[in-house]
């Protein structure tokens, strides 16, 4: 690993350690920001900037109250999330758990939401602490969803997912509605790092030194959590409370962060992930390097950005820049990522018991799915309240609802196939086709489109949906082609497209173009702008995909055996797999061109149809494409109709819907 | 034959006696029967259509406009046809406007509206041309839609005198200092307005310097970070409200916002709001605002010169 990174820099025989980043890092680091306070103030004057400005003179104000504490800032937060990092992959066992995978970040944004619309009394008391509670609340969350399972990793994990993204569709609903009283929230969401007095050092600074101590006690314990769970629990530790003190330590830590400048991609994640493929194997090594390399990462970054976005009308925030820069190393180190193997797998597929009758099942919810097809073609309100089912309403209203209705059930199913299908491809039920990333890439190629080809039509946007999705289908292939595309390091690189997708979205939002509004309801799934032949396109193409995928089930079955398995009886797994992922793909591109990149149904389907006893892989598939039709037709219906004549795009509302549900369940398991 | 061309004539008469009816009951009725019922997605059409005296039948997310438009008032018979981005299709299509209007950025839901009504665009901002000439450009579109074609004219006639009437009203001091048109996004970032802004429109007509001299966008504002106004020394801070929550209170503890050169010579202005991307009622009240703050300044400022100014 140590290697390929120490090749492809320009000194190909010094081995690269963390230490040696991080001292080059250090240098440019010291080069820039030495240059940019050059620029802003002649070095003579820079000594009494710092200890006692002169008040009169504006260079000497900006100097000492705003770039100081934003450099000061911007190595705290940088190091803080390191930190962070460092514990939640040490207690998780993964090296993709990060601050912004357990929720804490979102549940803080939709804290800071909330009572901005609700309560602004408390925002006077203090942001800080609504968004501490709010991050408090979301893990909170996640650990009870988890709590029956003693907090394993896994299962962590997979609650901090689903938290997350259930919070993001309440917070993307708010702004849906609210664009205008929460603009300032947007720019804070994109992770401004810019400061005006050291009011935000002074409250960081002394609560990251109390963590960092409470981490540098807790190092012994943690260093067992190498172990697996077995061998832990015999030397006598409590690995509840262990876990628990632990993951609560570093949401404590972030949610000073966020609190203080907001949403910073990436430095949580990749800090640790670096230093630890550099070669820093021992927890305190990691706990030393990862901080320095974070706080190192973001001052960098941000004193780039100042010198690049000083001239631009439009802000770069750096929180949503390190994600974006952050993106391409990741889809870089991929390849070179020693994954799984390394440590032992605690965690079994969630699973339920089979069902003797999968017919009985597939008729229950055929009949519901008909029910609801009628329900959202025939009811509806209009201006004077719920208009009754007949034959002039009918008339009336068939030419909006009917497209409406067909894409929904059409894009459900789509994703429902896709679901299953990577979802059993890798044995893995984290994995949903917006991780693949397809979701995220076509997301970013409309979202250019939009945002620099002003009044673009719809087939237009169509094309170019359809061109980024194949792009990033081709990244994907691409990046996953030498290791065979094994699951993990494809569902990694799908998480980095994404990662590209979500500062591009948070720039356009931090900006306040008035033309995000389009943007946010197409990014929430709506069925809205899907017209009769696309509509009558995807349902048949559903119909259809559905039955073809039949003959697929011979790979399904035997594929989450593992790959030894599977090869003895008979099945080519890479050419398999690639098949199956290029399904997927189209499968997921067709249904986001219809109703956006928020296809939760895609995770949400395949896992209740297992949840109700469809485990072979043919009674899977048919179970799960008509639980997703039937979720998406509710969906969009119940979205059409809730706050009436407002509309609830249909992909936040199933997010809504089904998150509660899935949420449920998995407290159940 | 003669009967029937008399008859013909005495047809040809209650035509004509008809059609003068109609021209005598013209100037009564036609405000009802010649103006088509129009609903709009877009906020600034809605004002401006008010300001003609037309009122809309449809308006998008009415509750949101009178929060963040205000004035002129919306009636409460105006039917709330759902989102901007998303209007409500079937509740549109049963109030069955004659014509649906909306705005360039809005353009991919011409294709469905135009099954409902015949719908047109009307372009505000567009870069690369002046913000003032597509402003009457606009305001006469619009009008034209509801047959109000003088009314726009003296709309925008009244419009212009009375902002060259507070032009001369403004001293060559006040005009001298250059202004900087800021609206608060949170504690630490504000929009600047520059070029191609509704504010900066009305700052020319004014007579007065916009001192945001950087590329703005599309809208004609700059996203920037409350550091970008302290180069600005001798730049008068105009804030034009609505301050989002708690705002106030911290810029009290922000020593940036303390420093800047307009907060230490106390001349900073408070606007009340006004909608920022709107059109001329927006314009007019704006420069009402601003006038009225600017003549109540000086005597607090004006003995307060920064010392080493």
């Amino acid at each position: 690993m140590r290697d390929w990174i120490s090749r492809s820099l320009p000194f190909p025989h010094v081995v690269m350690t963390p230490a040696r980043l991080c001292v080059l890092l250090a240098l440019a680091c010291l080069a820039l920001s030495g240059y940019s306070l050059a620029t802003q103030l002649p070095a003579a004057q820079w000594a009494q900037a710092l200890f006692v400005p002169d008040e009169r003179n504006i260079d000497q104000v900006l100097t000492h109250y705003s770039w100081l504490p934003r450099w000061t800032i911007s190595l705290l937060a940088g190091g803080a999330l390191g930190i962070a990092g460092v514990l939640m992959q040490q207690v998780l066992r993964n090296p993709l758990a990060a601050p912004t995978t357990l929720g804490v970040a979102t549940g803080a944004q939709l804290a800071l939401l909330l009572a901005t619309l609700f309560a602004p009394g408390l925002l006077v008391l203090g942001r800080e602490w609504v968004a501490v509670a709010g991050g408090g609340l979301a893990m909170g969350l996640v650990f009870a969803l988890a709590w029956r399972r003693g907090l394993a990793p896994m299962v962590v994990v997979l609650a901090g997912l689903v938290v997350n993204l259930y919070l993001g569709a309440v917070s993307t609903t708010l702004i849906l509605f609210h664009q205008e009283e929460l603009r300032g929230l947007m720019v804070w969401g994109a992770g401004s790092l810019s400061q005006n007095s050291w009011d935000g050092v002074l409250y960081l600074l002394p609560r990251l030194l109390i963590a960092l101590a409470l981490a540098a006690l807790m190092l012994r314990p943690l260093a067992i959590l190498e172990l697996d769970d077995v061998n832990a629990r015999s030397l006598g530790v409590s690995l509840r409370h262990l876990r628990l003190l632990s993951l609560g330590l570093a949401v404590f830590i972030t949610a000073c962060v966020v609190s203080v400048v907001g949403i910073i991609g990436f430095i949580g994640l990749a800090a640790p992930a670096i230093v630890r493929l550099l070669g820093a194997r021992t927890l305190p090594q990691r706990l030393l390097w990862a901080p320095l390399l974070g706080a190192l990462l973001l001052t960098t970054t941000d004193q780039l950005l100042q010198h690049v976005s000083g001239a631009l009308p439009t802000m770069i925030p750096t929180g949503a820049t390190t994600a974006a820069l952050g993106a391409p190393l990741l889809l870089w180190l991929i390849p070179r990522l020693k994954l799984g193997g390394d440590r032992p797998q605690t965690a079994p597929m969630l699973a339920a018991p089979r069902r003797r009758h999968p017919m009985r099942l597939q008729l229950a919810l055929g009949l519901a799915l008909l029910v609801a097809l009628a329900a959202s073609l025939l009811l509806g309100q209009d201006g004077q309240g719920w208009a009754l089912p007949s034959w002039s309403v009918w008339q009336a209203t068939h030419e909006w609802r009917l497209p409406r209705t067909l894409a929904a059930a059409g894009a459900g199913t789509l994703l429902a196939l896709a679901g299953t299908l990577i979802q059993r491809v890798t044995g893995n039920p984290m994995a949903s086709p917006e991780v693949v990333g397809i979701s995220g890439g076509t997301a970013i190629g409309l979202i250019g489109v939009v945002m620099f080809v002003p009044g673009v039509g719809l087939p237009m946007l169509l094309i170019a949906g359809t061109l980024s999705a194949l792009a990033t289908l081709g990244v994907l292939l691409l990046i996953n082609r030498r290791s065979g595309f094994q699951p993990e390091r494809v569902l990694l690189t799908g998480i980095a497209i994404t990662a590209l997708f979500d500062p591009l979205r948070s720039i356009v939002l931090a900006n306040g173009d008035p033309r995000t509004q389009q943007l946010l309801a197409w990014m929430s799934g709506s069925t809205y702008y899907v017209d009769t032949v696309l509509a009558v396109a995807v349902a048949a193409s559903a119909v259809i995909l559905t039955l073809a995928m039949q003959s697929l089930s011979r790979w399904l079955d035997l594929l989450p055996m593992g790959n030894s398995s599977a090869r003895a009886l008979g099945v080519n797994v890479d050419r398999a797999r690639l098949a199956l992922l290029g399904v997927v793909a189209l499968l997921t591109a067709a249904a986001t061109l219809v109703v956006g990149p928020l296809s939760f149904v895609g995770l949400l389907a395949p896992h209740m149809a297992r949840l109700l006893g469809a485990s072979r892989a043919r009674a899977h598939l048919l179970a799960a494409a008509l639980l997703g039709a039937l979720l998406m037709v509710l969906a969009d219906w119940l979205g059409r109709q809730w706050l009436f004549p407002q509309e609830i795009p249909a992909g936040l509302m199933s997010s809504l819907l089904g998150g509660a549900y899935f949420m449920w369940t998995l407290r159940r398991l | 034959m003669t009967p029937l061309s008399m008859r013909g004539d005495t047809l040809r008469f209650h035509l004509l006696a008809l059609a003068l009816l109609v021209l005598l009951a013209g100037p009564y009725t036609a405000s009802a029967a010649d103006t088509p019922r129009i609903a709009t997605v877009d906020w600034t059409i809605a004002e401006t259509l008010l300001a003609l005296g037309v009122t809309p039948v449809g308006v998008a997310q009415t509750d949101a406009y009178r929060e963040w438009v205000g004035a002129p008032p919306l009636p409460d018979e105006v039917a709330d046809i759902g989102l901007r981005a998303q209007p409500n299709r079937e509740l549109l299509a049963q109030l069955s406007p004659d014509r649906i209007l909306i705005s360039p950025m809005f353009s991919t839901l011409q294709p469905s509206l135009e099954r409902i009504a015949p719908t047109s665009t009307v372009a505000l901002y567009t870069p690369g041309s002046d913000l003032w000439t597509r402003l009457e450009k606009a305001t006469r579109e619009i009008a034209a839609f509801v047959n109000r074609e003088e009314r726009a004219d003296t709309l925008l006639a009244s419009l212009d005198a009375h902002l060259a009437e507070l032009r001369d009203g403004l001293s060559d001091a006040t005009k001298a200092r250059p202004l900087l048109v800021v609206q608060f996004m949170d504690a630490r970032h504000v929009r600047v307005f520059g070029d191609h802004s509704l504010y900066n429109a009305v700052m020319q007509r004014l007579g007065l310097e916009n001192a945001w001299q950087r590329e703005t966008n599309y809208w004609g504002f700059s996203m920037v970070g409350l550091e970008a106004l302290a180069g600005l020394d001798d730049a008068r801070l105009v804030v034009v409200d609505p301050m989002p929550v708690g705002v106030e209170e911290r810029l009290e503890t922000s020593a940036l916002w303390q420093h800047l050169p307009s907060m230490r010579r106390d001349d900073v202005l408070t606007l009340p709001p006004v909608w920022s991307f709107g059109g001329a009622p927006s314009a007019r009240r704006f420069a009402d605002n601003l006038t009225q703050a600017l003549h109540e300044a000086p005597r607090t400022a004006a003995h307060r010169e920064a010392p080493d100014a």
